[in-house]
């Protein structure tokens, strides 16, 4: 369980983050979604404690990340708004190396990297170097190195972008496994349909505060729109009305 | 422990992958000694070159005698100009030659020249020596003809060779084989450096670095030590093939020799290893804090200045304080100029002086995990 409370943050003089707060159940996937400039990058990096909050606290399975770091990312596995491949190493050679950092060793190691690979098809360039790889097969392994020490939360910043069809399908798949494996999903995207088909919770961010928390269907009574793509033009143009 | 090992092997393989990685630690051994080497065989050619010395010679006509012995001795009159931007030598014999020398007076001969041009130094040496010579013989007859044995006005026989300018030759050349191989840890490694470090920024792979569960200290220790090991093997290099290239070399013609032992290379590049580990630490430093490798590399070229000038500076400034036995970078060239020389190596201070620099190198590898932890530097807010 991910829990997010009175978080703020800022930026010099740009307020990216205004008490926010929410929680990520287990066995749930929670979409966060937003405009961009939202403060999306900006929560989850805080969650995975790459940056400190002015005030509030984030914590995961009860540990805070900016006092534990090392502990609270044992619990994690992170899909970066950013993601960069080692290019001279192959897909296999990088998942390995994080798998190691996760403290993964010997034949548990291996078997966790065949695994994952199986897992989510990627056989086929395992063994390539990941320089020239394509946008799907990037993003298969960051998230092959993000779920190969097969953690209990998974946060991902936009999963979802530049990707076709196909890989798209496949990532929908893999989150769908592992909820139902009751691994806690944290997301954010800004992409309706894949928050509308994907999430079962969804907080939607606007300037740094939650705007409205629900299901989609909960969010669509509400605002009395039939698609979530009205509720949400509804909730963040109108905040005294519902978010209040 | 492990996680740094992991990050230590992770980064080897990568950087061994990493053709202008492996080419710049390997160029820096096998392009260097051979331009070194051929920049000193044109200098001790130009040094030990007994080819005749063109000079003007004014008023040759009144003493053909002394003009005689002059050319016997390689100095004769310039057939070819000068050379823009050198200042001619000028030798004048006065009308006055055979009447002064009949009367016992001495001759004004002018020598005029500039004695401060580098190239012209052992070429006035010589018409000097040569002037000087042919005083010295007029003396001897002088005396001679008065029934005096010439011996007694020299009681010291001084044998004058010219060892000023080749003794300083020798210094120069032996202080920058010195410079050369301190400097082999600085330029080896210093891809990798930049690499693994502001290359790790521009291709978006360090947020999820530092996303593991792992110390910011293990991350840049390890990365340190890969910077390190191709510093270490770029070193190794350059000191198996200085003494191959510098055999080439007639040293032997200015009197000096280069030896170099194998166990003395073996505890050279011992005593490189420390120093190794401080490069590595000071170029993560640097680069870590620019935003991409162009950055980078701007940076560290400024910092590459550095050792460079402080080992010339100490070498050719003639500094001396103790306190160079123990600095990191002087340390090890203080030992390294004693084992060259053949003198009985300072091996308390040598020992004195790796601790330092291992220290100096953990030290900076903490400030470095620090920044890491910042997120000023990591997202360069």
């Amino acid at each position: 369980m991910i829990d997010v409370q009175q978080l703020s943050k800022s930026f010099k003089t740009v307020k990216a983050l205004d008490e926010l707060s929410f929680t990520a159940a287990d066995g749930e996937i929670t979409g966060l979604l937003g405009p961009n400039g939202a403060g999306k990058t900006t929560c989850l990096r805080i969650i995975y404690g790459l940056l400190k909050a002015d005030t509030g606290t984030a914590k995961i399975q009860g540990i805070n990340a900016s006092v534990e770091p090392i502990e609270a990312r044992k619990q994690l596995g992170i899909f970066p708004d950013k993601f960069g491949l080692y290019e001279r190493l192959t897909a296999r050679e990088q998942v390995r190396y994080f798998g190691e950092l996760q403290g993964l060793t010997g034949a548990k190691l291996t078997n966790s990297v065949s695994e994952v690979i199986e897992r989510l098809k990627m056989n086929d360039i395992a063994d390539r170097r990941s320089a020239g790889f394509s946008q799907g097969q990037r993003m298969k392994v960051a998230l092959a190195q993000a779920m190969v020490h097969q953690p209990g939360h998974l946060i991902l910043d936009e999963p979802s972008r530049g990707l076709d069809v196909m890989s798209t399908r496949i990532l929908r798949d893999m989150l769908r496994e592992l909820r139902a494996q009751g691994t806690c999903i944290l997301f954010s995207s800004h992409v309706m349909q894949e928050v509308a088909a994907l999430c079962d919770r969804v907080v939607v961010m606007a300037k740094g505060k939650v705007a409205a928390v629900g299901s989609p269907t909960e969010l669509c009574e509400l605002t009395g729109e039939s698609a979530l793509e009205d509720a949400f033009v509804k909730i963040i143009g109108s905040d005294e009305g519902i978010a209040a | 422990m492990s996680t740094l090992l992991t990050i230590w092997k992770k980064e080897l393989r990568d950087a061994i992958r990493d053709k202008r990685s492996v080419l710049a630690a390997m160029s820096y051994a096998f392009f260097g000694p051979a331009l070194m080497a051929v920049a000193f065989f044109f200098l001790i050619s130009q040094l030990t070159d007994k080819e005749d010395i063109g000079i003007n010679i004014h008023g040759a006509d009144a003493a053909p005698e002394f003009v005689q012995y002059l050319n016997q001795q390689g100095i004769v009159e310039r057939e070819k100009p000068w050379p823009s931007g050198t200042t001619p030598i000028d030798l004048t014999i006065p009308a006055s030659w055979d009447e002064d020398l009949r009367q016992g007076s001495p001759v004004e001969l002018t020598l005029k020249a500039d004695w401060s041009a580098q190239k012209q130094q052992s070429d006035l040496e010589r018409v000097e020596q040569a002037i000087r010579s042919y005083g010295s013989q007029i003396a001897a007859f002088r005396l001679l003809t008065r029934g005096i044995d010439p011996r007694v006005v020299t009681p010291l026989q001084v044998n004058k060779q010219d060892l000023a300018t080749r003794g300083s030759k020798a210094a120069l050349i032996m202080g920058s084989v010195l410079v050369f191989i301190l400097m082999s840890v600085f330029w080896s490694g210093m891809n990798v450096a930049i690499d693994i470090s502001a290359g790790e920024r521009e291709r978006h792979s360090l947020e999820f670095l530092l996303t593991q569960p792992t110390s910011s200290f293990n991350i840049v220790t390890g990365k340190a030590l890969a910077a390190s090991t191709f510093a270490l093997f770029g070193a190794l290099l350059t000191l198996v093939i200085v003494p191959g290239v510098f055999a080439f070399v007639p040293l032997s013609k200015i009197g000096m020799s280069l030896s170099f032992a194998p166990h003395m290379l073996l505890t050279m590049w011992l005593l490189l290893v420390p120093l190794a580990l401080l490069a590595a630490a000071l170029q993560l430093f640097v680069s870590f804090r620019a935003k991409n490798f162009k950055e980078a590399q701007t940076y560290i070229s400024f910092l590459l200045i550095v050792p460079m000038a402080a080992a010339f500076g100490v070498e050719f400034a003639k500094v001396k304080t103790p306190a160079l036995f123990y600095l990191p970078l002087t340390g090890q060239h203080q030992a390294f100029l004693s084992m060259i020389r053949g003198e009985d190596v300072n091996w308390q201070a040598a020992l004195i002086c790796s601790v330092i620099t291992l220290a100096a190198a953990i030290g900076l590898y903490r400030v470095i995990a620090k920044m890491l932890r910042s997120e000023k530097t990591v997202f360069g807010l």
